[in-house]
């Protein structure tokens, strides 16, 4: 365990420089891009001399290099700056709206499409060659290749439009919202018992996490197939089934060992997942960080994108940091 | 097979929640207590009336509220909603474009017209019940200007200062005389706002509110927005009390939920095709007006370019070229209008100038063209810049029709260019672009922002087309300052026809606004101001 603690403490003191390079990138890429955030938001309208004046104010007028230093101080006092568009909100507090919205969605969709991938993975895996086999092969083609915002908007007509029984978006009906704590309305409704809270959460969530969750979940079908495949030939299997173990048995044992490289996946997903599931957002209007972030970039407000990605690539390092600790737990041959 | 057992009692427990919060989805009928069953009145106590259930009307938007603060705000929705929980010393009156008494009951002009005096109600109260007198109409604009947020320059520019004569009697001293400042107290840098809002800084996600017919009860950012009736409200209370505003990504999904009721108004903005849709929806109601936002194109005329655009010619060459109505029709399906001048139609003063280049005249446009020097052995080469990222998904489409109609003429080739909304405002600025299309929602609802801001030397910098001419900068100088509005008209006239020998700008297409409500919906008022009142809903 010792030898995993430094490992941790290692990873941790790399995420520093991680996040400088990532953070000087992102920040020189947006200035160098055409526009700025205040001609972008104003420009068309304010005289000449009030857009310099807003400039000035927002330090734009500075040169770059000063910029970037001024930011970095800021940033290492605990301080992310202000967003330069629209309410000039506080970055975190903007980070703090939309982030839980993210978070909650991923989740969802993360689970649903680990539990799909690994039941048709298997199915398909334990028999080898049938027609479920075929079928299953041909639904992770099929899951793999769906456009979200078509596939978003055939379940919205279905379960919206014509059954009526969903939500066509958002992320909660109006005047339902749970006392935020952790700001994720499904924890939240949970933690104050509020019971028509949750169920109006619970399907708001449902045809997002579902759309997400189909769509990744071929990546893992193919995945699981395979590395079941794999291991059901080893030596070992073979000789559990000659000494007559029971089949659940051996199913268990497998797939603890076709489950690593499935991990991995998981890791890099659930970071893909982050910062990826923009287009399921847009399709269900969930008010999330691919929204946000999408919006941000096109109206170079750069405190609020510079803000995002040092939050994200924090939060992307702390998960793989996780699914590194999970390897040790599962693979007693990985040591570190 | 224990953790089986649980799985399934989880499963079963979420069920259960998920099936007894089902009829609770929406909460249309606010207070679902039921009355009690009816007992015999004491002879002393009046018998208490059954609750009627509280009315609530639902309106979906795909535009945000950016910023509950008046010194930052500066765009339309927001706007809106400012509108409805604040209020100025004058507004447009419902359904017209002429301004009325609001806060203040009267007011009066001095020192030729420098000088403005307006006497407040009294009884005028925030929706928390404190009064509101004319220190805090000073406080709030003095506010604004300190502040120097983005729109503070629709008070800095034209006021010099505010005072308080006394606790009714607010006293402008501008920086010279302007005709149209009463429009401009009907805009929100002008609402008196609750002592709550922070003194020196933008307070964005202040809630308090200004004098209004409704006050914000909940606000979470981009998704809902509840205003309820204000108790303490001077004038007629709303016909609603409820008003929710729900916030959608994107048109489709919008669309979508007023089709499955989700919604009892779908407001700003479905895309044309959807609107199309939804008219043929038995259950919906579908209602255009003539919008004030407006669509041109601008043609680079800098002299220090090498653009063919500074000719003349060329310039009227493709205002005769272009074809209006063909747009309207194939990019917009009819939901805007063919516009002919930069003052939009159905506003005082409008003149349809521009009819006579024509629409689609392809004659007159390589009559023009060959003025300039241009034929079908030497063509003219046009660059057309559009952008994707601010003007709807339909910016594409009216691109490529412009495209097609330009090369109708057989003298020009065009070549089309994009760029998203942060490089295409920059690029103008840097005189970038030889021709690119915008667009102007207005902030006051004058001719005054409709011209100067495109025609006035120096203030028209961000088009990067320093049009300058003395003449129109006189005729726009006197139109500002002349006190009646037969004497402006005159003036404007004489603008928008100096507009159409220029031709730096081309005007295109001038919006309709359209709103979808379900059947029941009454009480819908829309304008040229663009301004959705919620509070005449019933």
């Amino acid at each position: 365990m010792t030898s995993l603690k430094a490992y941790i403490v290692t990873r941790a003191l790399l995420v520093i420089p991680t996040v400088l390079i990532l953070l000087t990138l992102v920040f020189f890429i947006l200035r160098i891009l055409p526009g700025d955030p205040i001609a972008s938001m104003v420009g068309q309208k304010v005289p000449p001399e009030v857009l310099e004046k807003l400039r000035e104010e927002a330090g734009l007028n500075k040169p770059l290099i000063v910029q970037y230093f001024d930011y970095l101080y800021n940033i290492l006092h605990g301080n992310f700056g202000r967003s330069m568009i629209w309410g000039k909100r506080p970055v975190t507090a903007e980070i703090m709206d939309r982030f839980p919205a993210t978070l909650e969605l991923t989740i969802f969709g993360f689970v649903i499409s680990v539990i799909l991938g690994i039941i048709t993975g298997s199915v398909a895996a334990f028999r080898r060659g049938s027609k479920i086999d075929a079928s299953m092969r041909i639904y992770s083609i099929l899951a793999y290749s769906l456009f979200i915002p078509w596939f978003g908007m055939v379940l919205q007509m279905i379960f919206g439009v014509y059954l009526k029984i969903l939500p066509i978006g958002g992320r909660i009906s109006p005047g339902t919202e749970p006392e935020r704590i952790t700001s994720l309305y499904v924890v939240d409704s949970l933690l104050t018992l509020n019971t028509s809270a949750l169920s109006s959460a619970l399907m708001h969530l449902f045809l997002p996490a579902l759309t997400l969750g189909i769509v990744l979940s071929g990546a893992y079908t193919r995945l699981v197939r395979n590395n079941l495949i794999d291991v059901l030939s080893q030596d070992y299997i073979t000789a559990y089934r000659s000494r007559g173990v029971k089949d659940r048995k051996i199913a268990i044992h497998a797939m603890k060992n076709a489950f690593i490289p499935v991990i991995t996946l998981m890791g890099l997903q659930f970071a893909i997942l982050l910062a990826g599931a923009v287009l399921t957002e847009t399709t269900f209007s969930w008010p999330g960080m691919g929204t946000f972030l999408l919006e941000r970039i096109q109206y170079r407000d750069y405190n609020s994108v510079q803000g995002a990605i040092v939050f994200y690539a924090l939060f992307v390092a702390l998960i793989s940091l996780i699914v590194d600790v999970i390897y040790a737990l599962i693979d007693p041959r990985i040591r570190y | 097979m224990k953790s089986g057992k649980k799985l399934v009692l989880i499963l079963l427990v979420i069920g259960i929640l998920l099936f007894s919060g089902c009829a609770g989805e929406q909460p249309k009928e606010a207070p679902k207590e039921t009355p009690k069953p009816a007992e015999t009145p004491k002879p002393a106590e009046t018998p208490k009336p059954t609750p009627t259930p509280e009315k609530v009307y639902v309106i979906g938007v795909t535009d945000k509220v950016t910023d509950m603060d008046t010194a930052n705000a500066y765009d339309f929705f927001t706007w809106e909603v400012m509108n409805n929980v604040m209020g100025g010393l004058y507004r447009y009156k419902p359904g017209t474009t002429e301004l009325e008494p609001y806060l203040a009951e009267s007011y009066e002009v001095q020192e030729n017209g420098k000088v403005y005096i307006f006497h407040l109600r009294k009884d005028l109260k925030f929706a928390d019940g404190t009064p509101c007198t004319a220190q805090d109409v000073v406080r709030s604009i003095k506010r604004v200007m300190e502040i120097a947020g983005d729109p503070s320059w629709l008070v800095t520019d034209f006021v010099e200062d505010v005072t308080a004569v006394d606790d009714y009697t607010v006293k402008f001293t501008l920086t010279k005389p302007i005709a149209y400042f009463l429009s401009l107290t009907a805009t929100p840098p002008y609402f008196p706002v609750h002592p709550n809002y922070k003194p020196n800084e933008i307070d964005s996600d202040q809630t308090a509110g200004g004098v209004g017919p409704y006050k914000i009860t909940k606000w979470v950012r981009d998704q809902e927005l509840i205003l309820e009736a204000n108790p303490y409200f001077f004038g007629e209370k709303p016909k609603t009390p409820k008003i929710i505003i729900r916030f959608y990504q994107d048109a489709t999904t919008l669309r979508l939920a007023i089709e499955k009721g989700e919604i009892d108004i779908a407001w700003r903005t479905l895309t044309p095709v959807d609107i199309e849709s939804l008219k043929a929806n038995k259950n919906l109601n579908v209602k255009e007006v003539p919008g004030a936002f407006i669509r041109y194109l601008v043609l680079n005329g800098n002299e220090s370019t090498e653009y063919p655009t500074k000719d003349v010619n060329v310039r009227r060459g493709i205002a005769a070229a272009i074809d209006r109505n063909d747009l309207n029709q194939r990019v917009f399906l009819g939901t805007m209008e063919p516009l002919y001048s930069l003052v939009p139609k159905g506003m005082w003063s409008y003149k349809a100038v521009f009819q006579e280049y024509g629409d689609g005249n392809i004659e007159l446009a390589k009559e023009y063209l060959a003025q300039a020097g241009y034929n079908e052995n030497n063509k003219l080469k046009l660059e057309l810049w559009w952008t994707p990222t601010h003007y709807g998904d339909t910016e594409k489409d009216l691109a490529q029709v412009v495209k097609e109609q330009l090369e109708a003429t057989g003298v020009i080739e065009v070549e089309l260019k994009s760029a998203e909304w942060s490089t295409y405002v920059d690029y103008a600025r840097k005189s970038a672009m030889m021709a690119s299309f915008f667009g102007w929602y207005p902030d006051y609802i004058d001719p005054d922002d409709y011209t100067t801001p495109f025609l006035k030397s120096g203030a028209n910098s961000w088009l990067g087309y320093p049009y300058s001419n003395a003449e129109m900068d006189e005729l726009l100088e006197k139109a500002a300052i002349a006190s009646t509005q037969d004497e402006r008209t005159k003036y404007y006239e004489q603008i928008q026809d100096k507009l159409k020998e220029d031709a730096p700008i081309i005007p295109l297409l001038q919006g309709k606004l359209t709103i979808v409500t379900k059947k029941d919906v009454k009480g819908v008022v829309l304008d040229p101001t663009m301004l959705f009142r919620y509070y005449l809903l019933e």
